[in-house]
């Protein structure tokens, strides 16, 4: 090939030297997670409107007999408020590239989640109305089952991790997934308070 | 990376180079190459012939409804069967046509339009393909089954409840909202990340494409309307499957609580469909006035605030029961003030073409098209923003002529224009220009002459959704009028298929920039490689194909013997960091059958559920399993 005239060579801007993974809002992966959460967070909080829509319609609040079980929420509610400090350890360990530091905090945090998804079994179980019993058990029930899926699914997804960080290999690009999947369990903890509130607080303190 | 070096010609030719990156983002061919891809142009190209197979569906749907009604007292259609059929005319063309085709549009021309290599998440793509197609077939599979959704394409309750409409036939219709919602709201978040993370170096958004913005703005709509009808349809799903009594009056329940949920979500569609279109509109405007769309500030803005405003109008699709006189007046002074921002986009677009040197090529007469149409079907709108008239023409003809000029006339023109201008990016060819203009002005003489006499036939008051008339009622001869447009409108489409069919074997080859456009998708070749740009561009102003020059410099330092992708920053673009993206993959068609099962399988049981969710767990694990040692690993290993 014939050597280029210099001129006629466009200037370049190299890339080479730039790194494959960043964190946080410059991370791809971080707008999808946000964009997860932000659909995930539309749909409690038109669960909320659901359930303010139909108490509206209705003279007693919940049908009478019929309460949730509001010690067992509360210490679900404590339980999952304490998880978020082994999450965010992970998320410490993680910057500073430790995986023992990553693998430790993970297990104390899917722990307290196992217990939590157990106490949310037992008050499935315990519920003195079911979803067929009437609208009020239908959205309660409805809500309930959403946000214990999302915190099956955001278990499970800490499993995976557990897993992963047991077997290998580790990519550097793991960091950023560990992180975010910090990002998804927040969001598991955080959307129960105003659920919490609505579910269990209205009924005693407004209605 | 800001410095700019001169490059060393003696390291790698540009031949070389290409070689490499074609074997890198290649697909796998043949079988398993079909069920792997993960690219974004023929991800986009099924997405685009899939809707058009529904939107022949639809069409055929339409032109049975209008051979029922030519005449009084037909028997062509009984009841039943006319149900199902305007249901399933309305659902497809809305969910299975109107919203897919303009995501693939933006699936299409994005990553090539901010100068990318791909879409942000290209597995998740695939996802929203193979989504969207099953809750398709399975639709049409059930309706070939005489199994077909018969509510209406908004499914009222309480006629969806399971006592007045027994059978399956509405929870197909429910499972369709949750595959075509689930799939949109996939496509979205992907093209928000895709835009804010893989902009070419200098594409600030202030210079970003219109078309790119109504992208975004789109993609913001579908983020927080889409989960409404997901969980309204779900709770319809649920009150039939499992009894819960979120739509019946006797437990508590409440009816009017589906149509707030529904029209929540219904409002923003129409805008979900034609802010696209709206982009659309402005880049084919700038290439054939040979000029920069005069307003870019105000465009954006006006973009934006459509999206805002069209979450606030949803109650003017339900003044007909019996609201607050409060809540009329707001949602009233909603409806009437959504016409702002479309009143300066379209003075916006008069004062381009006013100024420009205007080449009359067959999608600048589809952008004229759509003024004539939009214009009058948005000035109908306003009519009913007014609650008095409302009333007068509500579950009337004069609703039908109304959204069809606003569909069709806002979305359907835009989007033909639009593929006659972007078809090269498609085949490598142009289409018939001769055969275009005509088709045209079958399909604009077609269009108005099916919809124009539903006006008179509404206030005339012939009702919606009846499957006949009595002869007495006088409303014959304009039916017959509108069956008569409908088939010319027929014929224009099939002219389309046509044109496109031919011009794919025969047409003119486009070459790279057959039209001089201003934006990037034309600085490289039709149709575009698999890894789209053989070096990424950088971009100096909001036109860059306008304003290059020897000196614009290119990009450089990816690395060809992977699927490298170049991150840049959200605001200003700067380049920030390399991405690896992942190759072919079977875990997208694994994870949307795993999906299908769940969603099939909860008509029949709510063990579908569970079942679903098992086999979507195992999919996902396959998914993010790392497979290959080429990726950076941490120091510390187990």
């Amino acid at each position: 090939m014939s050597p280029v005239p210099v001129s006629t060579v466009p200037p370049r801007i190299d890339v080479s030297e730039l790194p494959t993974t960043a964190h946080g809002p410059r991370a791809p992966l971080w707008w999808g997670v946000s964009g997860l959460l932000a659909i995930e967070a539309t749909v409690f909080a038109l669960c909320a409107v659901t359930y303010f829509y139909l108490r509206g319609s209705q003279p007693v609040w919940p049908p009478p007999g019929d309460r949730p079980l509001v010690g067992l929420a509360t210490i679900q509610l404590a339980l999952l408020l304490l998880s978020i400090v082994p999450m965010h350890l992970v998320e410490r360990a993680s910057t500073r590239r430790s995986l023992r530091g990553m693998r430790f905090w993970l297990i104390v945090c899917t722990l307290i989640g196992l217990v939590f998804l157990v106490l949310r079994g037992l008050e499935i179980a315990l519920l003195g109305f079911r979803w067929d019993s009437h609208a009020y058990g239908s959205i309660f029930w409805t809500t309930l089952g959403i946000h214990t899926i999302h915190g099956l699914t955001s278990t499970g997804e800490n499993i995976l991790f557990i897993t992963l960080l047991f077997k290998g290999p580790v990519e550097e690009k793991h960091l950023l997934d560990v992180q975010l999947n910090g990002v998804y369990w927040y969001f598991v903890v955080l959307a129960w308070i105003p659920i919490y509130a609505i579910l269990y607080l209205d009924p005693g303190v407004i209605g | 990376m800001s410095v700019a070096e001169r490059y060393d010609p003696n390291v790698v030719t540009d031949e070389d180079e290409a070689r490499e990156l074609e074997r890198t983002w290649s697909s796998h061919r043949g079988f398993i190459g079909f069920f792997t891809e993960v690219g974004h142009v023929p991800i986009a190209k099924r997405y685009i012939v899939t809707a058009f197979v529904f939107f022949a569906l639809g069409g055929v749907e339409a032109m049975l409804m209008r051979l029922q009604l030519a005449r009084p007292e037909s028997r062509l259609l009984g009841p039943d069967l006319y149900d199902q059929i305007f249901t399933m005319h309305g659902s497809t063309m809305m969910f299975l046509f109107a919203v897919p085709i303009m995501e693939a549009m933006g699936i299409l021309l994005v990553p090539l339009m901010i100068g990318s290599r791909n879409m942000a998440f290209p597995r998740l793509n695939a996802y929203s393909y193979w989504v969207y197609l099953i809750g398709g077939v399975l639709v049409y599979a059930a309706f070939f089954l005489n199994t077909g959704p018969d509510a209406g394409w908004f499914s009222y309750v309480p006629l969806a409840n399971p006592q007045f409409s027994p059978g399956k036939r509405v929870d197909v219709w429910a499972q369709l909202i949750t595959f075509t919602e689930l799939s949109a709201l996939a496509a979205a978040v992907n093209q928000i990340t895709t835009i804010f993370k893989h902009r070419a170096p200098g594409m600030s958004l202030n210079r970003m494409p219109l078309f790119v913005w109504a992208m975004l703005v789109t993609a913001f709509m579908i983020v927080f309307a889409m989960p409404a009808i997901m969980l309204a349809s779900s709770y319809l799903a649920l009150d039939r499957l499992v009894g819960t009594h979120f739509f019946n009056y006797t437990e508590g329940g409440d009816a009017l609580l589906w149509q707030h949920l529904f029209w929540f979500f219904g409002h923003p569609e129409v805008y979900i469909i034609f802010i696209p279109a709206l982009g659309m509109i402005s880049s084919i405007i700038t290439t054939f006035t040979r000029r920069p769309v005069f307003g870019y500030m105000a465009m954006v803005l006006s973009l934006v605030s459509t999206a805002f405003i069209g979450f606030g109008l949803w109650v003017h699709h339900m003044f007909a029961t019996g609201l607050p006189q409060l809540g009329q007046s707001f949602f009233t002074a909603a409806s009437i003030m959504i016409a702002v921002p479309s009143g300066v986009q379209v003075f916006c677009w008069i004062a381009t073409l006013w100024t420009g040197r205007l080449r009359f090529k067959t999608p600048l007469l589809f952008v004229l098209g759509f003024f004539f149409i939009f214009v009058l079907g948005g000035l109908t709108g306003v009519m009913q923003a007014s609650v008095p008239l409302d009333l007068q023409v509500h579950d009337t003809y004069f609703v039908v002529a109304h959204f069809h000029y606003v569909l069709i006339g806002g979305a359907v023109f835009p989007l033909l224009g639009a593929l006659y201008y972007w078809m090269p990016k498609i085949t490598g060819r142009k289409m018939s220009e001769r055969m275009g203009k005509i088709n045209f002005w079958i399909l604009f003489i077609g269009f108005n002459l099916t919809f124009f006499p539903m006006h008179q036939l509404g206030l005339n008051g012939m009702p919606r959704r009846v499957y006949t008339y009595r002869a007495e009622t006088g409303w014959g001869d304009l039916n017959l009028l509108a069956t008569v447009g409908a088939a010319l409108l027929g014929v224009g489409v099939l002219l389309f298929v046509a044109n496109f069919l031919w011009s794919r074997r025969f047409g003119e080859l486009a070459g790279d920039d057959p039209w001089g456009g201003d934006s990037l998708e034309w600085s490289t070749t039709s149709p575009p490689p698999g890894y789209d740009f053989l070096h990424l561009p950088t971009v100096r102003g909001r036109h860059p194909m306008w304003e290059r020059d020897e000196n614009q410099p290119v990009v450089v330092g990816l690395r060809t013997d992977r699927r490298e992708v170049l991150v840049t920053r959200t605001l200003d673009a700067e380049p920030d960091h390399r991405e690896i993206q992942p190759g072919p993959a079977w875990s997208p068609l694994f994870l949307a059958l795993a999906t299908g099962v769940g969603f099939v399988g909860v008509i029949f049981t709510p063990w579908g559920f569970p079942l679903g969710l098992i086999l979507a767990t195992a999919a996902l694990v396959g998914w993010f399993w790392p497979h290959k040692a080429d990726r950076p690993l941490l120091e510390e290993q187990p």
